[in-house]
Order: structure tokens, then C-alpha cells, then sequence
């Protein structure tokens, strides 16, 4: 195929995408999964090559694009590995290296933050990360300032300007050569999993929202501005694709303790990125039921949400579909045990109750597993074909890029200032600019690596 | 219900404690604080069955019930033995090593008196086996949160009937990918939806 005709599916598939997220008229439904693990093995790879091989995994995508070109967007992993092994990442368990070759990465929580280290966090976060969490999690740096820890950061700073040229590299040659977009690019955490996560785990943060509540909601507070500066420093800077934000915590909350904990600064995070010219695409995980009532008060069509198997999709198109755009609807075991007759019925019922009014991305929920059998998604596709069609005179295009500018955005955060580093140089003699610009954007891209650990 | 009762079901950890020492000086056994404390337990379970707590307030139910038993579990060693409810085979399935959902099934199961014999998370299928006719233990309840083990979870229930253990165990399946569908494939012969209705399950079997 000529390169413009690549071109032009790739506007009409980004269109569509874009159209769907901000509640506007379009043409069919979209097929925009956020992460499809089916289509990393269904060319035959390992998870391991996956993570360990971009062309393996670049390949992969190519050969799932070709036979199931309705899809509009793509992404299935985000992790290369490598990247993980030089600090010893000690938050993952990744296929190939812990788990077999064939296994999907899993996510290990732990106490990695003590019980009485919140005033820290709350004081400096990016101090306390540095200082105290990092070491705790990354195994090379067990002893900070050893020759071994040094050389470890050394190489994970090289291994993730790899992982960005890879991350570039693989969206060039989907758009060029595929005519595919992304679902997604960038990432954050809500302050409250951000901290429940990675930092204190589950269970010691159910019993500090009991035993320490203030603390737990001054530290989601201190967390906010880091997490729009993780979003922004990932995020797409055209502005075309939404940023990822996973939710993992809110299933296990009650409404009132949601609502006391979890939202308040969940929501800032949301509304800064929405004054950044940002959407964001949310996987509301496990039974959102009690919460999403809350996503009704940003703006129309700002947030995605991806709603999980365990959350009932039915009720959610009727309360929240209406304003923000869903994802979801086919349960995990349909599309693994499933028959594609029963796949057809559902993406029937599914397409049925959004109507032309709702906006819904017919999707498992929040992924498409690796098991999947290929005639049930190939059923989905059709189905969604076959249902999912609005008004074939609308010709979908991208919204304009950057549709807000660029200096409306927070500036990024640095961990040693340009001024700092000035001063102590005593002023400097030629162009200032030549040398702040990069001193600056280095620093905010080694602002970024540490924060990105809490994903 | 007595006040230990209403203290753990309404989550006052620091009453809790102090009742439970007071009770003690006052010269109470452990086996009737302990019989307390079930049916404090019991009616969390009832509360999370009406929706009007969550997972979050049954984890905290049993992080009170582990301070206050590590307190008890020496004093009832000594003492008379009691009875248990029941032996509950219990671990997450291999290839999986999460575990939230297992231990909160876990602990909910040990505060409503049952003896539970958790395997741990990544279990493979002979492990659950021997620990079944080791035990003789009329549940086995594997927990998942990935969607690939649905295989190994009828692979475990197939190695049962192999070893002739089918008809003596009833086997219980939960965890966020699981539902009828599944435990249809499995050939378990219970879907847990929740943590509470996996051990009413267990209270079913035994009763």
C-alpha cells in the first residue's frame, strides 16, 4: 500500500478514536482496546521475547495488525525489560527471568515505606523516593553510594533513553507502515495507589486510613503535583493520545472512605491534566459501582474509562455514560472459554444499550487476555462491525494537535534547578540558553525515572 | 452479642485490646474471648453481605483479630484443646503469586473457627493433592487473579479424581476472573463471588 493511503488510516482511526473519548458524532464504533495482551502472543512469541526483544515485539504487532486490520489503536506491553534488571526492580516478577518464558509479569506489593516515614514523604517526596524508597525497592542499590549501586544507575539511565527510543521507534513504524495509532501514551498513578501500591501495600494502608487517616490524606496531597509531572513528562506532547492511568485500590474501599481518601486528590491530578490540554484514560479496576458517580463532575468527554469485568457495564453505561466515554463489556471468560456465537450476542446487547448517544469501546475488561481464542476475538471484530455502525457519512480526522499551548502546562519538575546548578558554576560566559535547555531537560527526564517506579 | 463482639464488628481496634485484656485479668478463658470474637467476626461477614462494608473494613476486621489472637493463640495452646470448625485447603494456583485475595478468604475463615491450611500463592496442582489427603480436608479452595490459570484450575480438579480424592473434597474456586463460566470449565463445584460467601460456602460444606 502507498504511503498516503497509511496516512489517511491513520487520521481516520485516530479521528475515530479521539471522537469517541470526547462524546462526538462518529462513524462506527471504535475497536480501541488499551492493552491488548492477546495481540503480544498471537504471533507466536514468548511474553519474555516480548519484553526482551523489541523487534520481536514490533513484529508481533505488525503481524496481529495485518489480520485484524479493524482494529483502530494498539498497544499491549509498555515494560522493556532490560531497563528493570540493571536496578533489580524488586516490584516485578517478569516472564522469562522469574516466571516462565510464557507467563504473564506480575506485580509483587510489599512494606517498602514504614509506618512512620509518612511526615518524610509528606516534607519532600522526591527526597524521600531518593533517599529511602528507592534503594528499598531496586535491589542493586541495597547499598547506596557503593560502586555497584553507581554503576547500576548508571546503566538504568541508559537503558531507559533505550527504552524511549524503542517506545518512539515502534509508534513511527506502526503509524508509517501500519497506519496504527496508540491508545495511550504516558502514564501516572492516583496519590492514594501511588502510595498503596508500591510504597506501603494494601494492607498497611487499610489499617492507615484507620490508624494515621491525616497523614495518609496529607500524603496524597503531597503526591499530586508529582503525578501531573510524571503525566506530563510522559504523555504525548501533541497532545493526540490520552495518558494511562491504572486504578487499583478504589475496589477495596468503601464509598465513604473513596470519597475521604481517595478522590479528592485523585481528582486534582485529573482536572490539571484536563487544564493541560490532556484526556485521560482510566482503568477503573475491579467493581467501580460505589465511585464512578464521581467522574461526572469533570468535563464531559475528558476521561475514558475502562470498565473492569467485575463492574456491571450496563449500569455504568446508564450513569456515567452518557458524559464520559466506556470501555468494556466482555467478560475475561468469554473470551476464553467462550464460543463466538455467544461473543456475537454480547456485542449485540452491548451495542443495543449504548445507543447512538453513549460512547462505548467494546473491550474486555480492561484488556484483552492472553488467552483469548482468536475466532472469539476475530467474533468481536465482526460483531462490532456488524452493530457498532452510526452514520457512514461522517469521514473521522484527528482533532488539531496541541489543542492547548503548550505553556499552559505546569513547568516540569527538577530536582536540581538550573539556577542552583548556575550559581555554583559562578554565572556562566557564552549563551545561557544553549546550555540551560538541555542541563533542564535532562534533569526532568531523570525526575521522571525516579517516579515511574511507583507504576 | 457481648461488647468484645460489637467492638470488633464496629472496627474499634484499641477497644478490642483493651477489652480483651480486662476480660482476661478478670479471669475469662481464652476459649470464651475467642468464641467472642467469632461472632464479632461473623457479624463483619453479615455487614459485608449487606453492602454496608467493603473489602477494606474486612481486611481491617482481621488485621484487629491477628493482634488480639497472637495474644490468645499461646493461652489456648495451654489450655483445653477446642474443636475446629473444620480443615479448609486453601492456596492460589500456580503460575499465580497473587495473594490479597486468598488471605482475606484465609482470615476470615480462621476468625469463624475453621482450621485452614493455606498453601501459599503459586501452588502446583500435587501440592493442593497431598495436602487434601494429608489433611483430609472436605474443602479445597483455589483463589486466581490472572486469567491464564483457568486451565491449571481444572487440571487440579482432574489430578483429584485421579487420585481418588473427588468425592471426598468439595472443591471452591474465586478470585476477580472466576464466575460460573469458569468454575463450569473447572469442574469445581463452587464459584466464591466474595470473600464472606466463601466461607458461607465452607459453613455449607461442614455444616
Amino acid at each position: 500500500m502507498p504511503n498516503v493511503d497509511l496516512q489517511e488510516l491513520f487520521n481516520q482511526r485516530l479521528g475515530r478514536y479521539q471522537a469517541a473519548i470526547a462524546m462526538d458524532p462518529l462513524d462506527r464504533m471504535p475497536v480501541a482496546c488499551g492493552s491488548n495482551y492477546f495481540a503480544e502472543v498471537y504471533s507466536g512469541n514468548t511474553n519474555q521475547q516480548t519484553i526482551y526483544d523489541p523487534a520481536k515485539w514490533l513484529e508481533a504487532e505488525m503481524t496481529f495488525i495485518r489480520d485484524f486490520p479493524e482494529v483502530d489503536v494498539l498497544r499491549n506491553s509498555r515494560i522493556y525489560a532490560p531497563m528493570f534488571d540493571a536496578i533489580n526492580c524488586l516490584t516485578y516478577r517478569l516472564p522469562g527471568r522469574d516466571l516462565p518464558a510464557r507467563t504473564q509479569f506480575q506485580f509483587v506489593e510489599q512494606e517498602y515505606m514504614k509506618a512512620d516515614e509518612y511526615d518524610q514523604l509528606i516534607e519532600n517526596p522526591s527526597l524521600y523516593v531518593i533517599n529511602t524508597w528507592l534503594p528499598r525497592i531496586m535491589g542493586e542499590l541495597a547499598e547506596p553510594g557503593s560502586a555497584r549501586a553507581t554503576m547500576a544507575l548508571i546503566k538504568a539511565g541508559m537503558t531507559q533513553m533505550q527504552t524511549g527510543e524503542i517506545m518512539r521507534t515502534r509508534g513511527i513504524r506502526l503509524q508509517n507502515e501500519c497506519g496504527m495509532p496508540q491508545p495511550m501514551a504516558g502514564f501516572f498513578l492516583a496519590p492514594f495507589d501511588a502510595i498503596a501500591d508500591a510504597m506501603r501495600g494494601l494492607t498497611a494502608t487499610m489499617m492507615d486510613m484507620y490508624r494515621q487517616p491525616e497523614k495518609l490524606k496529607r500524603a496524597c496531597d503531597a503526591m499530586v503535583d508529582e503525578m501531573v509531572n510524571l503525566a506530563l513528562s510522559t504523555g504525548d506532547p501533541f497532545r493526540r493520545y490520552p495518558i494511562f492511568v491504572p486504578t487499583h485500590k478504589p475496589m477495596f474501599l468503601s464509598p465513604e472512605q473513596f470519597d475521604e481518601f481517595y478522590w479528592p486528590s485523585f481528582k486534582a491530578v485529573l482536572q490539571k491534566l484536563n487544564q493541560a490540554g490532556y484526556a485521560v484514560r482510566a482503568y477503573l479496576e475491579g467493581d467501580w459501582g460505589q465511585h464512578w458517580k464521581h467522574l461526572l463532575e469533570l468535563p464531559k468527554g475528558s476521561v475514558l474509562c475502562d470498565i473492569d469485568s467485575q463492574g456491571d457495564i450496563f449500569k455504568a453505561l446508564d450513569e456515567l455514560g452518557h458524559h464520559q466515554c466506556l470501555a468494556g463489556g466482555v467478560a475475561d471468560s468469554v473470551l476464553i472459554l467462550g464460543t463466538p456465537q455467544e461473543m456475537r450476542e454480547q456485542v449485540k446487547r452491548l451495542c443495543e444499550a449504548a445507543g447512538k448517544d453513549k460512547r462505548l469501546l467494546i473491550n474486555g475488561g480492561c484488556n484483552i487476555p492472553y488467552d483469548t481464542k482468536p475466532e472469539n476475538y476475530r467474533a468481536m471484530l465482526d460483531a462490532i462491525m456488524e452493530f457498532g455502525q452510526y452514520d457512514s457519512s461522517l469521514k473521522p480526522a484527528p482533532r488539531p494537535e496541541g489543542i492547548v499551548p503548550f505553556q499552559s502546562a505546569p513547568a516540569r519538575k527538577v530536582f536540581t534547578s538550573w539556577e542552583t546548578r548556575k550559581a555554583e558554576w559562578g554565572g556562566v560566559q557564552g549563551d545561557e540558553q544553549l546550555i540551560r535547555e538541555p542541563w533542564e531537560r535532562f534533569e526532568a527526564m531523570a525526575y521522571a525515572f525516579i517516579w515511574q517506579w511507583v507504576l | 452479642m457481648s461488647d468484645i463482639a460489637n467492638a470488633l464488628r464496629d472496627l474499634k481496634e484499641d477497644e478490642v485490646k483493651k477489652l480483651v485484656d480486662q476480660r482476661l485479668a478478670a479471669g475469662d478463658t481464652p476459649v470464651s474471648l475467642l468464641a467472642e470474637l467469632n461472632q464479632g467476626m461473623v457479624a463483619v461477614g453479615e455487614l459485608f453481605s449487606e453492602k454496608k462494608y467493603f473489602i477494606s473494613q474486612l481486611i481491617f476486621s482481621a488485621e484487629i483479630l491477628k493482634n488480639v489472637m497472637a495474644k490468645l493463640e499461646p493461652l489456648l495452646q495451654a489450655g483445653p484443646q477446642t474443636e475446629s470448625k473444620g480443615k479448609v485447603v486453601i492456596g492460589t494456583v500456580k503460575g499465580d503469586i497473587h495473594d490479597i485475595g486468598k488471605n482475606i478468604v484465609a482470615a476470615l475463615l480462621k476468625g469463624a473457627g475453621f482450621e485452614v491450611i493455606d498453601l501459599g500463592v503459586d501452588v502446583p496442582g500435587e501440592k493442593f493433592i497431598q495436602a487434601v489427603k494429608d489433611s483430609g480436608a472436605k474443602v479445597l479452595g483455589m483463589s486466581a487473579l490472572l486469567n491464564f490459570t483457568y486451565p491449571e484450575m481444572k487440571t487440579v480438579v482432574e489430578s483429584l479424581a485421579a487420585a481418588g480424592l473427588r468425592d471426598t473434597v468439595k472443591v471452591m474456586i474465586g478470585g476477580a476472573p472466576c464466575n460460573e463460566q469458569v468454575r463450569a470449565f473447572t469442574g469445581a463445584d463452587y464459584y466464591a463471588a466474595d470473600a464472606v460467601a466463601g466461607v458461607n460456602i465452607c459453613q455449607q460444606i461442614y455444616a
